[in-house]
């Protein structure tokens, strides 16, 4: 449709359709523009997101463990020994803060122990989360909220707490401020596998499964209470004692005192506050004597009957060892036990033959820890062979050093028909703990331990306990160890042990009972164990056999069917 | 015909906006009801915890012992002894029975006018 004309550029008009058909591909190219930004500011904005980074942690640790709860633990009848409470914790956001001069002053009022260039310095600066005070009380929160300042704020903290304070303190630890167990059976829950811990509930979020220990706090609080009382009356510097159910090996109760108070962790540091029951190893003294008659009458190489000559001591090159309460004539085995003769202890650990002694030894789990939940925890001293001289002292309970706990343990085996169980703070009943058992002397040689424990009560050093204790069938042995002081036997400082067991017909619970350093109660009174550690397990006997369902007998009937045939 | 079908996009657009909105909002106070019920739900555990705490310690044994040893005057308590207990073999059995037969019949005789104790003084007296 060009149109030519002279001298000029051909005039040429788009029809219609091609001037719309333009214009459309233009409209196209505008809405792809617009689509294309679109989705550059969607991109945009997904990029921007994907590289915010939230940071989970507070000062280094995950939030989860600053308020993840612990289980409640529960004595045996149920009663709380540690509880969870959810306190708040007060922290800092110093970037957030306009005037941190102001705020340091305004916190100082509420909390005038803080130490105020320290609280300066903590607000100062461009960091997003800082701790301020942790585990503050709710009344202490409501009056921070009150001074309205900015980039303070509250996260809710599990704090642990021990209603029974100072009683269980040795059984329970202590956890530190991140609620991580630091020691005791708060320490062993948090070591345990994670399998276990998930059987434990630990792993299953905010409501956990309480833990049941063993402990039975009514008796534990007996035993805690006597101990403090044998401190004063004896002018003691420690005393420690544990008693054990003979048949499952529970852990019923376990104090040593000085102990600490778990809800104030720091005091657990102090000097001389270690669980003497477990992680104290000492020379036990006389009440090794079970463990010696134990052996030799299992090995049949000794009968109760049987004639000892303790009428001289006896000498090992220039050493002579010498009775306490010497007899000087020839003793029966039942009078070895009740006079508690060294000689003729010597002459009964010869006679079973002293590798068979050692051997014996081993076998109750002497040479080791006793495997046990508290991580607290010594080695004994059990020299790896006895020379003559070394065995001799053994029997009586010198030269070595175990535990008390694994006297405890090695007690329970005697009175329960010879079975060893290892002790636990966790329930256990006795189907389960029937399978554990494991023979360490025969039913009948448990017989004559029975008696012979019971003999001691009635004719020797447990007297003055059985008096105490009368109609609880209670008995055991007596052990006054002289200390080691400067490298030799000190005739002043003692150790004094009561091993035992009732009732004793059929015995349930084991008993040991440490005191250290004692003096005499009164002039008229003695310094061995029969007049302290022994007065002590009756008294708590006394208490707690009506808690633990043991009903008093005077019937005589009972002790004459302890005492054996043989003797008769 | 175009027309009609752009008016019914544009309005559906406009529709979707605004129920996007709306469920948008819904779903932040809903968010936002849900966050102060927690805080709420967290602030009585806390005080539950606090509550279950003191039940606990008021219960132990070491906290009830000194208030029975401040009341042991007043209240005459004293430690039980191991001869207070006794079991239900130790009763003595329940004493018989009256034989109310006789005493009926001894009434009945006394009514009538007859003392049985005479009767046994005159015997007496007769031999």
């Amino acid at each position: 449709m060009a149109i030519a004309t002279e001298g000029t550029k051909p005039i040429a008009l788009d029809g219609g359709r091609k001037a719309r058909g333009n214009l459309t591909r233009a409209r196209i190219r505008w809405v792809i523009v617009a689509i294309v930004l679109g989705f550059a500011v969607v991109g945009g904005r997904l990029v921007q997101l994907g590289s915010v980074v939230n940071d989970p942690t507070i000062e280094g640790q995950t939030r989860d463990a600053i308020t993840a709860t612990r289980p409640a633990i529960l004595d045996r009848n149920g009663l709380e020994m540690a509880v969870d409470i959810r306190v708040p914790s007060l922290f800092a956001e110093p970037r957030r803060i306009i005037d941190v001069d102001e705020a340091t002053e305004a916190l100082m009022t509420v909390m005038p122990d803080m130490n105020r260039e320290w609280l300066r310095n903590r607000l100062t600066g461009d960091r997003g989360f800082v701790w301020v005070r942790r585990e503050i009380t709710p009344a202490l929160k409501e009056r921070i909220l009150q001074l309205g300042i900015p980039g303070l704020d509250f996260v809710t903290e599990s704090k642990r707490f021990y209603p029974g304070g100072h009683e269980a303190s040795h059984v329970l630890g202590a956890v530190n401020i991140d609620n991580q167990g630091i020691a005791g059976i708060e320490r062993h829950m948090d070591g345990e596998s994670v399998a276990l811990l998930q059987e434990l509930g630990i792993a299953r979020g905010r409501e956990l499964a309480p833990v049941e220990l063993s402990i039975d706090m009514r008796v534990q609080h007996v035993l805690h209470q006597e101990l403090t009382d044998a401190l004063t009356r004896y002018h003691a510097i420690a005393a420690a004692g544990v008693i054990l159910d003979v048949r499952t090996g529970e852990v019923l109760a376990l104090s040593s005192l000085p102990d600490f108070d778990p809800n104030v962790p720091a005091t657990a540091l102090e000097k001389d506050r270690f669980n003497r029951i477990t992680s104290g190893i000492f020379e036990l003294g006389s009440t090794m004597k079970t463990v010696t008659f134990a052996g030799a009458l299992d090995s049949g190489r000794v009968k109760i009957t049987d004639q000892f000559d303790a009428r001289f001591g006896i000498r090992f090159g220039r050493f002579t060892i010498d009775d306490f309460h010497a007899k000087h004539r020839v003793l029966d085995a039942s009078e070895v036990y009740k006079y508690s003769s060294n000689i003729g202890t010597i002459r009964i650990m010869q006679a079973m033959g002293k590798d068979e002694f050692r051997a014996f030894l081993t076998t109750l789990g002497f040479d080791k820890r006793v495997p046990f939940e508290l991580p607290e925890m010594r080695d004994p001293v059990v020299p790896a062979t006895f020379s003559e001289i070394v065995a001799a002292t053994a029997s009586f309970g010198h030269g070595l050093s175990i535990s008390p706990l694994h006297m405890a343990v090695a007690t329970a085996a005697f009175v329960n028909d010879g079975f060893m169980v290892n002790p636990t703070l966790y329930k256990r009943d006795l189907d389960a703990a029937r399978q554990l058992y494991k023979p360490v002397i025969s039913p009948a040689t448990s017989q004559e331990i029975r008696y012979l424990m019971r003999l001691n009560a009635l004719e020797g050093s447990g007297t003055r306990m059985n008096r105490l204790a009368a109609g609880y069938r209670l008995g055991g042995k007596t052990g006054t160890a002289e200390k080691v002081v400067n490298g030799r036997y000190s005739s002043d400082k003692v150790l004094n042990v009561f091993s035992s067991a009732f009732p004793l017909e059929d015995p349930r619970y084991a008993i040991v009972i440490l005191i250290d350093e004692p003096e005499a109660e009164n002039a008229q009174s003695g310094r061995t164990a029969g007049w302290n550690a022994g007065e002590m397990s009756g008294r708590i006997v006394q208490r707690i056999a009506p808690m633990l369902g043991i009903k008093p007998d005077f019937n005589e009937g009972l002790d004459a069917a302890i005492v054996q045939a043989a003797m008769r | 015909m175009i027309r009609t079908l752009n008016f019914i996009l544009v309005l559906t657009s406009i529709l979707g906006l605004v129920a996007v909105y709306g469920l948008k909002f819904s779903v932040e106070e809903t968010a936002s009801s849900k966050f102060a019920l927690e805080r709420t739900i967290e602030a009585q555990e806390a005080e539950l915890s606090l509550l279950k705490a003191d039940w606990s310690f008021l219960n132990q044994p070491g906290h009830i012992a000194p208030i029975v040893q401040r009341h042991e005057a007043a209240l005459a308590l004293v430690r039980i002894d191991q001869k207070q207990f006794g079991s239900f073999n130790d009763i003595p059995m329940r004493p018989a029975e009256p034989d109310t037969d006789a005493l009926d019949e001894l009434f009945q005789l006394l009514n009538a006018g007859i003392d049985p104790i005479d009767q046994i003084l005159e015997q007496i007296l007769e031999e």
